[in-house]
């Protein structure tokens, strides 16, 4: 049984307590750029989730507790949470720097992202 | 509301059953209980004062506590929202109370009296008896008297509040109060005591 911790309040329960809310930092293509979204990107936000070895981002609901969700950064071979970290935030900069495969060029990308809209504005 | 609440036909969720006897802990319904939902922010300080100036208490910002003031009682249930208990016959005027106060700031007031029936027990075992419903841990430091806590009982959603070291206060949504009530009898009796395994030394 997965044991976790509650960003928000504190509150330490096993996975009864909390809800499981599946991969985290899913982004809805079409609140992003409605006029162009292309059939494959719209499949891929439905249907296409990272199932990785290792490392897994994921959201979590403190269901027994606050009520608030949060995000949880687990390994999916020890089952051992390694973060936990707000609902609007990225993991830690040293878990993310450990993140492998699709995770590691999503947090890439967001990151180019990010410092591409640092230098606009 | 109020004078449908005063009316003869409304009646408690468990006012037709019997107190049960032979428990390891005596159970009863309160059934004087008013209770407001309240929820905003507590960093908006406009907030904050507004609602002291009603209930005359801050509201608690720590995690799973509570305060009490006079007859009010307002228990934590998340960064954002808190459950005020009041006399019964004062809800629906301290809810109006609070509404006028918070107008303008960003925050909901909802009478809940009637959502919610609460349990009040008391007994020496509690913390063990009880955690044959709940995987919550009762015997931590934590769970001392003032402390609440939304907890997955019997299955069901709950919210427990520990009054005193041996008189807890189990909060369960009423269309679920008979069910608790049957699952809270059939784990206390004597029969189902719990006791350590193998032979202990004398105390």
């Amino acid at each position: 049984m997965l044991t976790l911790v509650c960003p928000v309040c504190g509150a330490h329960g096993d996975e009864t307590d909390f809800h499981a809310g599946g991969q985290a930092h899913i982004r809805r293509p079409a609140s992003h750029d409605p006029e162009h979204i292309s059939d494959q990107e719209q499949a891929d936000y439905l249907f296409t989730r990272i199932n990785p070895k290792g490392l897994h981002f994921e959201r979590w609901r403190c269901d027994r507790g606050c009520g608030k969700w949060f995000h949880a950064a687990r390994d999916t071979v020890t089952l051992e949470f390694k973060a936990y970290y707000g609902i609007t935030e990225l993991p830690p900069p040293d878990i993310m720097a450990q993140a492998r495969g699709a995770w590691a060029d999503y947090f890439k990308a967001r990151q180019k992202a990010a410092a591409k809209a640092g230098a606009k504005s | 509301m109020s004078d449908i609440l005063s009316t003869p036909h409304f009646e408690t969720a468990l006012a037709r059953r019997a107190a049960p006897a032979g428990l390891g802990f005596a159970v009863r319904e309160m059934t004087d209980r008013g209770m407001i939902d309240l929820r905003g922010l507590a960093s908006d300080r406009k907030f904050m004062t507004a609602v002291k100036g009603v209930l005359g208490t801050d509201l608690p910002k720590a995690p799973r506590s509570a305060v009490a003031w006079g007859d009010i009682k307002v228990l934590w249930l998340s960064p954002d929202q808190w459950l005020v208990l009041c006399p019964r016959a004062r809800a629906v005027a301290l809810a109006a109370e609070l509404t006028a106060a918070l107008a303008g700031i960003h925050s909901q007031v909802t009478n809940v009296s009637d959502m919610r029936t609460v349990l009040r027990l008391e007994g020496a075992n509690l913390r063990t008896t009880l955690a044959k419903g709940t995987s919550t841990d009762l015997h931590a430091a934590e769970v001392k008297p003032g402390f609440v806590k939304r907890l997955k009982f019997a299955e069901v959603g709950a919210l427990i509040n520990i009054v005193e070291d041996q008189i807890f206060e189990l909060y369960v949504f009423r269309s679920q109060a008979d069910y608790v009530w049957d699952f809270l009898i059939a784990i206390g009796g004597s029969a189902a005591e719990l006791h350590l395994f193998g032979k202990q030394s004398p105390a």
